[in-house]
């Protein structure tokens, strides 16, 4: 195989990854992780060095459409960064000790739950009296509905969102991925944020979270130039194309199929990892 | 310009520029060497030693290359504009939060800043 052809599969990878990630709402870091390792046999530092190129473009690359429907709470997401932020650079400081065995582990712990989440009804949380801490902090919001007009929310349990994020900050450093399903955990579940509000939220916060630790990587010669630079443009047209499929698409079979498919991935990873095969 | 908008268009801008950047730089390097025989071993196994060496993990290397047209040069900063993205989404926002008047938000938004620059400060 010529160095043109394996840069142009990984370009096709990258390409469905980022549609699949698109098209579940799970993001192309999370997909990339299996198929670089599973698929191409690759280290696991390479494959979390790709997924968080992956991260930062597919939160760019989406979050700019979000952000101008004006479904992203900004304040909620800057407040929250502060503790996604501070996990990320310890969760790098970490990653260095962890030998591929231990993050195949976690990885596998991650997408396990990300495949459980799925599972969950979507609410909007209507009628939720919003605490005094999430009154002081301006965290209240609106947010446009399907007849054009703004419909208020409110929220509460800052103190565990805040917790619950410095982990899903910590997890992001040390695999490379948005950690989406604990962001979306923590707003949905535990600050009974409204379900579009948090994953466009979650989805914003990612960029910001993966640059925190992005320069250690660099730094540590995990981000190199021959997997980056196929991932990061396949990865984004990808999810440029799921973006607009995703419009006119009925995506509930595919994301069971899919759900199916990563607690498989997970299960796998997990074994393998307990037996030391990495 | 509604801060919205602005925040939206950076990031739209940013991936824009930082996928062309690289892509020249991918282009470039398959000019070059797109024919060579591909070496699937040099990426089975990672060790943070060997790594560490190379001249696209510092940004004297990645600007040195940049500034002299090499593939390597023109991948990494692609990913060096990816990265400083949505960081300048942030610094938007600081001004933003500076010019309402809402001081609360602007500390918010500078601590963030601030974990983000200490951490990155070394390279």
């Amino acid at each position: 195989m010529t160095i043109l052809t394996f840069t142009l599969i990984l370009l096709l990878a990258a390409y469905c990854a980022g549609l699949l990630g698109s098209l579940t709402g799970l993001g192309g870091g999370v997909v990339v992780i299996p198929v670089l390792t599973l698929g191409f046999g690759l280290d696991f530092h390479y494959a979390i060095g790709a997924a968080l190129v992956s991260s930062i473009a597919t939160s760019s690359g989406s979050g700019s459409a979000y952000v101008k429907e004006g479904i992203t709470n900004i304040r909620l997401g800057m407040f929250l960064e502060i503790a996604t932020t501070i996990g990320a650079v310890c969760g790098a400081a970490v990653a260095i000790y962890l030998n591929n065995n231990i993050i195949a582990v976690i990885y596998g712990g991650v997408l396990l739950l990300t495949a459980a989440m799925q599972q969950r009804r979507k609410s909007d949380h209507d009628g939720v009296t919003g605490s005094e801490t999430a009154r002081r902090l301006k965290l209240f919001g609106t947010w446009p509905q399907k007849d054009g007009t703004l419909k208020p929310y409110q929220l509460r349990n800052v103190g565990g969102g805040f917790s619950v994020m410095y982990v899903a900050g910590v997890l992001s450093g040390i695999l490379g991925i948005g950690s989406g399903v604990l962001k979306v955990l923590a707003m949905d579940s535990l600050m009974k944020v409204p379900f579009k509000v948090s994953t466009t939220t979650s989805n914003f916060m990612m960029g910001v979270t993966a640059c925190a630790s992005a320069v250690v990587y660099i730094q540590r010669g995990i981000i190199v130039p021959g997997l980056a630079c196929p991932v990061m443009i396949g990865v984004l047209l990808g999810a440029l194309t799921g973006a607009r499929l995703l419009k006119r698409m009925n995506v509930r079979v595919l994301r069971q199929i899919f759900c199916v498919a990563i607690t498989l991935v997970a299960l796998n990873m997990i074994w393998q990892g307990f037996s030391g095969a990495y | 310009m509604d801060i919205q908008l602005l925040i939206s268009r950076t990031l739209r801008w940013g991936v824009t520029a930082a996928s062309l950047v690289a892509f020249v730089g991918g282009a470039l390097y398959l000019a070059q060497h797109g024919s060579e025989p591909f070496d699937l071993a040099q990426y089975r196994q990672f060790s943070y030693a060997a790594a560490h060496s190379a001249d696209y993990t510092t940004l004297p290397g990645i600007l040195q290359g940049f500034s002299r047209f090499t593939a390597v040069g023109w991948i990494q900063t692609g990913v060096l504009v990816l990265i400083l993205t949505p960081i300048l989404r942030v610094l938007l926002s600081f001004f933003d939060f500076l010019k309402e008047r809402d001081w609360l938000y602007a500390v918010i938004t500078a601590l963030v800043l601030a974990v983000i620059v200490s951490n990155s400060l070394s390279l």
